[in-house]
C-alpha cells in the first residue's frame, strides 16, 4: 500500500508539485495522467526515491520512506527511456536487481525462467539490448522490475516509444501480470484511453495539482471540471445559467443550444455553472423530443466506426462550435442544418462561471 | 536531507581545493620562491625562508647563461613550425573534414601514429638518417620534425572545423553565383578562423616545449629553451636557475592554452584525441 | 579534385618522415646498412645483454604504476564531477592544468618538493612523522617517475573517462539504484563497464607514452637503472652503436604494441555480460511446472 501525503517540489522558483496527496491500495492500479509538463515524472521520481521532496511524506507498507534511497526502497521503476544496462545480456538485465539483493542462484534463475516465459523473451535471453526491437527492450525493462517483487512499481510512459499494434498488447500483458502478482502499481501516462483501459483509479494532475481523482468511469462520466471534461475524451462545454425544476433531480438550464432539461444527482455548485456532454451521447432527432437542437454542419470526418461533426449552433454572433460522434453513417451535407438530441442525463454541471 | 547534501558538498569542494593546494599551489609556489632567492643570498638548508628575495636571479639568469640565445632559437623556430604544419594539414583536414572517400578511416589512423609513436626513436633515427645524408643544419631538422609531431593536432582540429561549415551555407553561396574564392572568404573562412588560430598556436605550444627532437637534432650548438632547462636540471643543476628558465617555459605556454581554450570552448581536447 | 593531392601534404610529410625512421631503424638493426651486410648479431647481442633487461623491467615497471595511477586517480574524479557543482568550469580548468605544463618543467617542480631539504621533507620533519630526511628522488625503483606520469596524465585520462561517463544516461545509473545497487556495486556493476572503450584508450595511450619515456627517467629516475629511451639514446649517441639502439628502439615498438593488445585484452571480459544463466532445457523444465 502506498500513501502520498502533501508532497511539494520546487525546482528553484518553479512548483512542480503542489500539495499532492493520495493513496494506492495493495494490488490497485493507480494512474496519474495529465498533459506534458505537469509534473508526474516528478512526482513518480519522488515515490521512487531519485528526487527529494521539499516536503510531505511518503508512506509504503505502512512505514514512512521519504528519508531513504532508492536503493532501499521496495519500489521498481520502468523507465520511459527503459534504462536497460547497455552491457549486460536480457538475462543478466533481468537478473541485476536479484543479485543486489543477494539471492540464491537456484532462486535467481527460477525466477530469470518465469519472467522469461511471462514476457515471451526466451529465445532472446542471451541478446545485448541493443540487438532487441524497441517492444522487446520495453518486456525487458517490464520483467526486469517485475521479477523484484516491489511492493510498489511504478511505470513511467511505458508505451509512449512503441506503435500503435504494439502499445495495445504491452498494455495488455502489463495489465495481465500486474492483476497475477497483485502488483500495487503506479502508472503515467499522457494518452488517456490507456489510463481509461487499465487504471483501477485515475488521478487527473495539471500544473502540479490534482484536479480529480477516481475510477474510470466517474472521470469519464462525471468530470468535475473543463479541465478534466476537456481532457478526458471529448467534451462539449457551455456556459448555462440554471433553475431548478420541481421534479427531484430535474433542472432547466439555458445556453447556447437553447433550453434544455438536466437530470443529475449532483446538484449544480451555484445558478451559473458550464455544463458539459460527451459528443456520443447526441444523437439524430426523429420528431418533436425534448432536449432537441439545431446546428449548421461545418464539417465532417468519416473514421470508420463513427462519424466525427463539427457545427455551429444557429446564435447570433457566430454561435458556438460544437462536435457530435454518431456511430451510423449520416446523410447530410456541409452547410445544411441538423437537429440533434441530448439525453437529460448524459449532461454534467462543472464548476461555477465566474465572471 | 538539503543540508546533509550541502554539508557533503562543502566537504568535496574543500577536501579538492587541499588536494588541488598540495597538487598544483605548492610546487609553482615552490618554482616561484627558488627564482626569487637573492643570487648573494642563498637559501640553504636551515633556513624556512629565503633571506632575501630579489629578481636579481632573473636578470643573472639571463645575463649570464644562454638562455636569450636559446629563447631566440625556440621563439623563431615555433612559428615557422606553426605556419608550416597549418599550411601542410589545411588540405589534409579538408579532405578529412568534407570528402568521404574509401580507406578514409585508415588514413585518420595514420595520421594520428605520431601520437603514439615514442618521439625519441623518431629522433635517433630521424637524426641518423640525416647523418647519413650528411645534412646537418639543425633549425630545418627540428621545423621538420616538430611539423610532424604537430600534425596529427592540427590535422584533427582543422578538420573538425572542415566539418562544422554548415553546407546549406556553401550551396547558398555557389547558388548565389559565388565564385570559388568567394565561396571560400564567406563559407568557409568565418567558421574555420578559430580552428586554425587554435591549431597555429597549438603547434607554437607544441614546438615551444618539444624536448626529445630539439635535444637529439640540436644539442649541443642549437639550443632552445627546453634543452637549456634539461642541462640546468641534469648535468650542471643550479635550482634557482632551473626555477627561472622553468618559469619562462611554463609561463607563455599556460596563456597560450588559455587563449586556445577561448578559442574552442575547451573540446579541442577530445578533438586532437578523437577518442573522446 | 585530385584526392591524393589534398592528402600528399599533411598525410604525405607522417608517413614520409615516420617511414623513413622506420626504415632506417629496421635496416640498422641488422646492419643492412654496412658493407658486412645483414646480421642477427646485433639482436642476439642486445638481446643478451642483461642491463636491457633491466630496462625493460624498469620500464615496464613505472609505465604500469603511472597509467593505473592516473586511471585509479581520474575514475572518482570524473565519477565527483557528473553531479552539479557550484564552479565547474574552474575546477575542470584547474585539474587540466598538468597538461598544459612541459614534462622538463613538471620533473623541476617534482625534484623541487622531494628533494632532500625540500618542502615535502621539511614539513614531515615539522610534523614528526620522520626524525631524518627520506632519500626518495632518483630512487631505484622508480616512484618519483611513477609520481610524475601520474600527476601529467591524470587530467587526459580524465578528459576521456569523463566524457564517457558523462555519456551514460542518468536513467540508467537510476536504474541501477532503484534496483538496490549500493553506490560500489552502480560503479564497479554499471559505470566500470560501459566505461571500458574510454579506459583502454586511456590506459594505452598513457602506457605508450610513459615507455617510451625520456625525460622524466633521465632527470627523476634511477642513477643506475635506465629507462628503455634513455638506454636507446646513450647506445646511439655516447656509444655510438647505433645498430643496438636501433634494436631497443624496436623493442620499444614491439612492447608498446604488445602491451596495446594485452590491455584491450584484459579489459575486453569486463566490456558485456552475455554469458548464459540459464539454459534452454532449465526452461523448459520450469515452463511443465
Ligand atoms: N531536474 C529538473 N530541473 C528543473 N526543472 C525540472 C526538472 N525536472 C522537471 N522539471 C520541470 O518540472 C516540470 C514537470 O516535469 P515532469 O518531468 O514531471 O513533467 P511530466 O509531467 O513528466 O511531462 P512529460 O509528459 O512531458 O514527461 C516541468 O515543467 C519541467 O520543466
Ligand atoms: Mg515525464
Amino acid at each position: 500500500m502506498l500513501q502520498i501525503k502533501n508532497l511539494k517540489k520546487h525546482f528553484e522558483d518553479y512548483l512542480a508539485t503542489d500539495d499532492i496527496s493520495f493513496e494506492a491500495k495493495e494490488g490497485e492500479f493507480v494512474t496519474l495522467l495529465g498533459p506534458s509538463g505537469c509534473g508526474k515524472t516528478t512526482l513518480l521520481k519522488m515515490i521512487g526515491g531519485f528526487h527529494k521532496p521539499d516536503s510531505g511524506e511518503i508512506w509504503i507498507n505502512n512505514e514512512r520512506v521519504d528519508h531513504l534511497r532508492p536503493e532501499n526502497r521496495s519500489t521498481a521503476m520502468c523507465f520511459q527511456s527503459y534504462a536497460l544496462f547497455p552491457h549486460l545480456s536480457v538475462s543478466h538485465n533481468i537478473c541485476f536487481g536479484l543479485a543486489q539483493k543477494k539471492l540464491a542462484a537456484n532462486l535467481q534463475k527460477d525466477y530469470l525462467a518465469e519472467a522469461l516465459l511471462q514476457v515471451g523473451l526466451v529465445p532472446h535471453k542471451d541478446k545485448l539490448p541493443s540487438q532487441l526491437s524497441g517492444g522487446q527492450q520495453q518486456r525487458v525493462a517490464l520483467a526486469r522490475a517485475m521479477v523484484m517483487r516491489p511492493d510498489v512499481i511504478l511505470f513511467d510512459e511505458p508505451l509512449s516509444n512503441l506503435d500503435a499494434k504494439l502499445r495495445e498488447s504491452v498494455r495488455f500483458e502489463i495489465k495481465s501480470l500486474q492483476k497475477k502478482h497483485k502488483l500495487t502499481t503506479v502508472y503515467v501516462t499522457h494518452d488517456q484511453a490507456e489510463a481509461l483501459a487499465m487504471s483501477d483509479k485515475i488521478i487527473v494532475l495539471n500544473a502540479g495539482r490534482i484536479e480529480q481523482e477516481g475510477s474510470p468511469e466517474s472521470i469519464y462520466y462525471r468530470p468535475k471540471n473543463r479541465f478534466v471534461a476537456d481532457f478526458i475524451g471529448a467534451a462539449n462545454i457551455h456556459k448555462a445559467k440554471v433553475t431548478k425544476l420541481e421534479q427531484a433531480h430535474h433542472y432547466q438550464v439555458s445556453c447556447e443550444l437553447g433550453d434544455l432539461i438536466v437530470e443529475s444527482e449532483e446538484p449544480p455548485v451555484s445558478d451559473y455553472v458550464y455544463i458539459c456532454w460527451r459528443p456520443e451521447s447526441a444523437y439524430r432527432a426523429q420528431g418533436e423530443v425534448e432536449n432537441t437542437f439545431n446546428i449548421k454542419v461545418e464539417n465532417l470526418a468519416f473514421l470508420g466506426n463513427v462519424t466525427d461533426l463539427f457545427g455551429r449552433t444557429l446564435a447570433m454572433n457566430d454561435g458556438e462550435s460544437v462536435r457530435i460522434q454518431l456511430d451510423k453513417l449520416l446523410h447530410t451535407q456541409v452547410g445544411k442544418s441538423e437537429s440533434f438530441v441530448i439525453p437529460k442525463n448524459a449532461i454534467r454541471f462543472l464548476e461555477e462561471v465566474d465572471e | 536531507m538539503k543540508n546533509n547534501n550541502k554539508l557533503i558538498l562543502i566537504i568535496s569542494l574543500s577536501f579538492f581545493a587541499l588536494v588541488n593546494f598540495i597538487w598544483l599551489v605548492v610546487p609553482f609556489f615552490m618554482a616561484v620562491l627558488w627564482s626569487l632567492v637573492d643570487p648573494s643570498h642563498p637559501w640553504s638548508f636551515p633556513d624556512i625562508f629565503p633571506r632575501v628575495l630579489s629578481f636579481n636571479r632573473w636578470i643573472e639568469v639571463w645575463q649570464t647563461t644562454s638562455l636569450p640565445e636559446a629563447m631566440f632559437n625556440s621563439y623563431s623556430l615555433a612559428p615557422a613550425v606553426a605556419l608550416l604544419t597549418v599550411t601542410l594539414a589545411a588540405p589534409t583536414a579538408y579532405a578529412f573534414g568534407r570528402l568521404e572517400f574509401r580507406g578514409k578511416q585508415v588514413a585518420e589512423l595514420i595520421t594520428l601514429l605520431p601520437m603514439v609513436m615514442p618521439t625519441m626513436i623518431l629522433a635517433i633515427f630521424f637524426s641518423s638518417l640525416l647523418l647519413d645524408l650528411g645534412f646537418s643544419e639543425p633549425y630545418f631538422s627540428i621545423v621538420v620534425a616538430h611539423t610532424v609531431l604537430a600534425l596529427p593536432y592540427a590535422i584533427r582540429i582543422m578538420s573538425a572545423g572542415f566539418k562544422a561549415v554548415p553546407q546549406d551555407v556553401i550551396d547558398a553561396c555557389a547558388d548565389m553565383g559565388a565564385s570559388r574564392i568567394t565561396t571560400f572568404r564567406h563559407a568557409f573562412l568565418p567558421m574555420l578562423k578559430p580552428s586554425i588560430l587554435a591549431s597555429l598556436i597549438f603547434c607554437l605550444v607544441i614546438s615551444i616545449e618539444e624536448f626529445n627532437m630539439s635535444y637529439v637534432l640540436g644539442a649541443p650548438d642549437f639550443i632552445t629553451v627546453p634543452t637549456i632547462l634539461y642541462s640546468f636540471l641534469g648535468y650542471s643543476f643550479v635550482r634557482p636557475d632551473a626555477a627561472v628558465v622553468s618559469l619562462f617555459l611554463v609561463i607563455p605556454n599556460v596563456i597560450l592554452m588559455l587563449v586556445i581554450e577561448r578559442l574552442l570552448k575547451g573540446n579541442y581536447l577530445s578533438q586532437s584525441t578523437g577518442k573522446a | 579534385m585530385k584526392l591524393w593531392l589534398l592528402l600528399l601534404p599533411g598525410l604525405g610529410s607522417i608517413v614520409f618522415l615516420m617511414g623513413s625512421a622506420l626504415y632506417t631503424i629496421m635496416i640498422q638493426s641488422v646492419g643492412l646498412h654496412t658493407e658486412l651486410g645483414a646480421s642477427l648479431d646485433y639482436w642476439s647481442d642486445t638481446l643478451s645483454d642483461p642491463i636491457l633487461f633491466r630496462s625493460i623491467e624498469y620500464s615496464l615497471r613505472t609505465s604500469v604504476l603511472g597509467s593505473l595511477g592516473a586511471v585509479i586517480l581520474a575514475y572518482p574524479i570524473a565519477m565527483w564531477l557528473r553531479k552539479p557543482i557550484p564552479g565547474k568550469t574552474a575546477i575542470i580548468g584547474l585539474l587540466r592544468a598538468p597538461m598544459f605544463v612541459p614534462g622538463l618543467v613538471a620533473a623541476f617542480l617534482l625534484i623541487n618538493v622531494i628533494s632532500f631539504h625540500g618542502i615535502l621533507n621539511e614539513s614531515l620533519l615539522a610534523l614528526g612523522v620522520i626524525d631524518k630526511p627520506l632519500r626518495i628522488t632518483n630512487d631505484k625503483f622508480g616512484w618519483s617517475v611513477v609520481m610524475l606520469q601520474v600527476w601529467k596524465n591524470t587530467p587526459f585520462a580524465l578528459i576521456l573517462l569523463s566524457s564517457s561517463i558523462n555519456s551514460i544516461r542518468s536513467d540508467v545509473l537510476d536504474a541501477s539504484a532503484d534496483l538496490g545497487a549500493s553506490a560500489w556495486a552502480n560503479f564497479s556493476q554499471v559505470v566500470f563497464p560501459l566505461t571500458i572503450p574510454a579506459l583502454q584508450a586511456a590506459l594505452i595511450l598513457i602506457f605508450i607514452g610513459a615507455l617510451g619515456d625520456f625525460a622524466f627517467a633521465s632527470i627523476a629516475g634511477s642513477r643506475n637503472v635506465y629507462s628503455l629511451s634513455v638506454l636507446m639514446h646513450y647506445t646511439a649517441t655516447a656509444y655510438y652503436e647505433w645498430e643496438k639502439a636501433a634494436v631497443i628502439g624496436l623493442v620499444i615498438m614491439v612492447l608498446s604494441g604488445l602491451s596495446a593488445i594485452l590491455i584491450t585484452l584484459m579489459t575486453r571480459p569486463f566490456a558485456n555480460r552475455t554469458r548464459p544463466v540459464i539454459s534452454a532445457s532449465f526452461l523448459e523444465r520450469s515452463h511443465e511446472k
